[in-house]
């Protein structure tokens, strides 16, 4: 549907092996400007290797292109300062900083030399940017919180702000919403849709198609390392081989995927009756 | 060539004592993921039982064997003390709070000893044969073959207990995963009791047998830890044969060179050979066996919540500063001679401490060598001054920036080398260099020092010579401590504010998740770099004023036991803040605190040694972060009072989503 806009993220042959396990086999995969792309597909297709994979956290063959530099060679602390951030499946929040402490570290573009003066220079006060991810977010509450006193959902979304907070070209996003309940999704599909909305394009990653299906713009599905479908959510979801891999409850779900979050939203205003 | 064959073979005495210890160090590892820094200190004690049942210490005297019974009951003993006081309850904590842990058990064993027997070297009761062999024409004595026969006895049967004993799969299978080994009822707080209690008995037996031949001595033996680590790591934590062979090659070796400190050819000193040869051949072992075997210790599928105590902002840093800063002045001028000396030393103790601060506390690399690189800085001020004439400020200038040079060195050779590991090299590096660098008469001070002479600026003298001494007019001078007391502050404020800072803030990324550090652009590598730079400044700092302290400077100030005491003071004072480093620094030996207690209650500083070991202990029991930690918390609390409603209320509104839309339906 975006065709033609701006592509951020290209890669072209991503392969990756451990030991004789192909984990991804010559994934081709591009994000153009203020897209949500969601990539899913069953636990073990390779979701997590590919992101691991442009963000440079395991070697990798093929090309990795981000706003049209070749990242392919570079570290990952060099790729995320060229703008491409993440999140893991697990949360790795820094425990002992404060919310906006953990957002004030990804903010940061340094140099060497930076960092030495920095060693004596005054504290960071709040900038805007920080404060506009925040409130993206709704996170403006919690700023002063440390992140080991944070509630499930919130480590979730703070880790999306934390990624956010440098004002990345790319965020991917590793199943973010793996340990919410089902009103907490559907708040967070709608917090990405704003994130996308307000100009950061996203890799979205789930094993659980609901939550893509139902706020992305382009779908691409993995299955054993390989892309087994792409197109628009609509298509995606009667794609037969999708089907297959997901065969199963997932199988169900997939005849009637819009039924869920409506559903959710009705039982969400039931239950605020006092 | 048949002395050296001779030399060899008498090496395998040590060789066995090391290969014990390190067979201890692999069943403790094995059995509960803690490396047992106290093991060479279990042998210890027991070769102190031992003597003391053989020679009537007690008031009677035993039998070789039933000496020898009582004595492994004792180590037993011990182990079982370890086990229930330390490490069962410190199972969930991080693998560097237990690696602090039985660095409270080495202290507290050693201080024991001192106190109980005093520091002359005791000669053990011989219990093996005294008997020699003859061996291709050498005249070798039997215990040395009896010695070894019995190392690599135990160690096979130990291999033979964990292949096909019922235990010893328990423990294999709970290594590899404690929470399915627990879910099909084996008890990894049982298999971790009998792995503590075998590897007391291996290196208390050892201990025992062993100390006829290398003497009872309560500083070196604890420190018999250091080579067996070196074997240990070549065996990955796992393999008792690889552990024992070498260990015993290790012996081998420290003899062989020992050899060749006796040959015309042999670098000398001032007419001696070459001091700290072995220990840093220890060391170059260490360096090998990380290359060889890798840096990363076998990972354990271990139930571990790897919380590292808080780093907490500083508040209101300037008025702390000023408030200490006024009541230093005032004691300095109105303390006696001796308090006001115990004073400066605190002080002085509070910046070494600061050191720790920022390596341990804001970037989680426990890194022993600090204190050695205090003493690199303090000697090298001294040869200036005797050697080239360069004085105060340009002399120290040199000597802290050498430091600065030197530990960034380091850094960037332990880069790849993280956490427990680290602590192990170091600890390496630090005794290898008080050995080889520091007791050189040459490079370090020798025996009786090397001399610093007061420090002199345009004319005034600076030092504790100077002439304004406080109300009793005694040495050290006031002035001298204004100048430590003006550099603690400086630097106090400096690495108080770092943790505000954004580079601070990298820091503390870095220590809770490498990886997630780099994914949000943090440079990880500069970062450790910049911050074992900055600590190992802080510690030069300290150093220069060590050395100027007593106008003399020798290698006993910055041994590598001093560095570990230093460490556990830190961790009782609390490693994440500067207040905890002044806490360790009124602590620390021969400070403010021992002091008072000596003088006023006669309680020697060997208590407060063992005190502190016991204090680490429950330290990191109770409050792992230390007592200024402990009671920043206790403000926190107080307030978060407050700030718990507020947050109650976002919430729910969270959960309502609409919050203007509820509030209107309650009424
Ligand atoms: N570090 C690794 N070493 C070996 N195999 C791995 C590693 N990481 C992932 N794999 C394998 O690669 C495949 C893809 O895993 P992953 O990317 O985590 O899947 P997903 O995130 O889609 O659930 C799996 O078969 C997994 O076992
Ligand atoms: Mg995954």
């Amino acid at each position: 549907m975006t065709g033609g806009e701006r592509r951020i993220l290209h890669t072209d042959g991503v392969s990756v092996s451990f030991g004789g396990v192909r984990a991804l086999v010559d994934v081709d995969l591009d994000v153009h400007e203020s897209q949500l792309v969601g990539l899913i597909g069953p636990n073990g297709a390779g979701k997590t290797t590919f992101i691991d994979a442009i963000t440079g956290f395991v070697r990798c063959r093929g090309h990795i292109e981000l706003d049209g530099h070749d990242l392919s060679s570079l570290p990952p602390h060099a790729r995320a300062q060229l703008g491409l951030a993440r999140t893991w499946q697990s949360i790795e929040l820094f425990d002992d900083l404060t919310v906006r402490e953990n957002l004030a570290v990804a903010s940061h573009r340094q140099s060497v030399w930076a960092a030495v003066r920095e060693t004596v220079s005054r504290p960071l006060a709040s900038t805007t940017a920080m404060d506009e991810t925040l409130a993206l977010l709704g996170l403006e509450p919690l700023a002063e919180v440390l992140a080991i006193e944070l509630s499930q959902a919130n480590r979730k979304l703070v880790g999306v702000a934390r990624a956010l907070a440098a004002g990345p070209r790319l965020l991917c996003l590793d199943e973010p919403a793996a340990g919410l309940d089902s009103r907490e999704r559907a708040e967070l599909g709608r917090r990405l849709r704003s994130v996308v909305d307000a100009g950061t394009p996203t890799l979205l990653v789930d094993h659980d198609m609901g939550l893509v299906l139902s706020v992305c713009d382009h779908v691409v599905v993995l299955d054993f390392g390989k892309v087994i479908a792409h197109g628009p959510p609509s298509a995606v979801r009667r794609d037969s081989k999708v089907i297959t891999a997901y065969l199963g409850s997932a199988a169900a779900e997939l005849t009637d995927p819009s039924l869920e979050s409506a559903d959710e939203e009705s039982r969400a205003g039931a239950s605020e009756e006092p | 060539m048949k002395l050296v064959l001779l030399f060899a073979l008498l090496g395998l005495g040590t060789g066995a004592l090391i290969a014990g210890i390190a067979l201890g160090v692999v069943l403790t590892y094995r059995g509960s993921g803690i490396i047992n820094l106290a093991t060479g200190a279990v042998a210890m004690v027991a070769g102190y039982a031992f003597w003391s049942l053989k020679t009537g210490f007690f008031g009677f005297q035993l039998g070789t064997l039933p000496a020898l019974a009582i004595t492994l009951v004792v180590a037993t003993g011990v182990g079982a003390l370890m086990e229930v006081g330390a490490f069962r309850p410190l199972r969930t904590a991080s693998p560097l709070a237990k690696l602090a842990a039985s660095l409270g058990i080495l202290l507290t064993a050693q201080a024991a000893m001192l106190l109980g027997f005093g520091t002359t070297v005791k000669a053990a009761p011989p219990i093996l044969p005294s008997s020699a062999v003859a061996v291709v024409g050498l005249t070798v004595p039997v215990d040395r073959f009896i010695l070894a026969g019995a190392v690599i006895v135990i160690a096979v049967g130990l291999a033979a207990l964990y292949r096909w004993s019922r235990f010893g799969l328990a423990t294999r299978a709970a290594s590899e995963n404690e929470v399915a080994a627990m879910l099909v009822g084996l008890s990894p707080n049982q298999l971790s009791m009998v792995n503590t209690l075998l590897a007391s008995l291996v290196a208390g037996l050892m201990g025992v047998l062993a100390a006829s031949l290398v003497q009872l001595n309560s500083t070196t033996l604890p420190l018999q830890i250091v080579p067996a680590l070196a074997a240990a790591l070549f065996a990955r934590f796992t393999s008792f044969g690889i552990a024992c062979a070498a260990g015993l090659l290790i012996g081998i070796a420290q003899s062989l060179m020992y050899y060749a400190s006796t040959q015309s050819w042999f670098p000398t000193d001032q007419g001696n050979p070459l001091p700290g040869i072995q220990q840093l051949l220890v060391f170059l072992i260490i360096i090998i066996a990380m290359f060889w075997r890798g840096a990363s210790l076998p990972g354990r599928g271990e139930l571990v919540e790897r919380r590292l105590p808080s780093v907490p902002l500083p508040e209101r840093l300037l008025r702390s500063a000023v408030i200490a800063g006024v009541v230093c002045v005032v004691a300095l001028i109105v303390f006696p001679y001796d308090f006001r000396q115990a004073l400066i030393t605190s002080l002085i103790g509070a910046i070494i401490v600061m050191s720790f601060v920022v390596i341990t506390g804001y970037v989680g690399q426990i890194s022993v060598v600090q204190l050695a690189l205090s003493g690199v800085a303090g000697f090298t001020l001294s040869h200036l001054v005797t050697d080239a004439g360069i004085g105060f400020p340009l002399g120290p200038i040199i000597a802290v920036a050498v430091t600065t040079l030197l530990g960034v060195l380091v850094a960037v050779s332990a880069l790849r080398v993280r956490g427990v590991s680290l602590a192990v090299v170091t600890l390496a590096a630090a005794l290898a260099m008080e050995q080889f660098i520091f007791v050189n008469s040459t490079w370090g001070g020798g025996s009786g020092g090397s001399p610093a002479p007061s420090p002199h600026l345009f004319g005034v003298n600076l030092g504790p010579t100077a002439s304004f001494r406080g109300l009793d007019g005694d040495q050290p001078s006031a002035v001298f401590g204004f100048l430590v007391l003006a550099v603690t502050l400086a630097l106090g404020v400096y690495v108080a504010n770092l943790r505000r800072t954004s580079l601070g803030r990298r820091m503390i990324a870095v220590r809770a998740n490498e990886r997630a550090a780099a994914a949000a652009g943090v440079h990880v590598r500069n970062v450790k770099l910049i911050a074992f730079g900055l600590s190992s400044f802080v510690a030069g700092v300290a150093g220069t004023l060590y050395a100027y302290n007593f106008g003399s400077i020798s290698a006993t100030r910055f041994s590598a036991l001093t560095a570990l005491g230093l460490i556990a003071f830190a961790y009782i004072g609390g490693i994440t803040m500067v207040s905890g480093a002044v806490l360790a620094g009124l602590i620390s030996t021969e400070a403010l605190f021992p002091h008072a207690f000596d003088k006023w209650f006669g309680i020697s500083g060997n208590w407060a040694l063992l005190v502190g070991g016991l204090a680490l202990i429950i330290t990191l029991r109770v409050h792992p972060e230390g007592i200024a930690g402990a009671n920043y918390q206790r403000k926190q609390r107080r307030r978060a009072a407050g700030r718990g409603s507020r947050l109650k209320a976002w919430s729910s509104r969270w959960r309502a989503e609409e919050p203007t839309a509820t509030s209107e339906v309650k009424p």
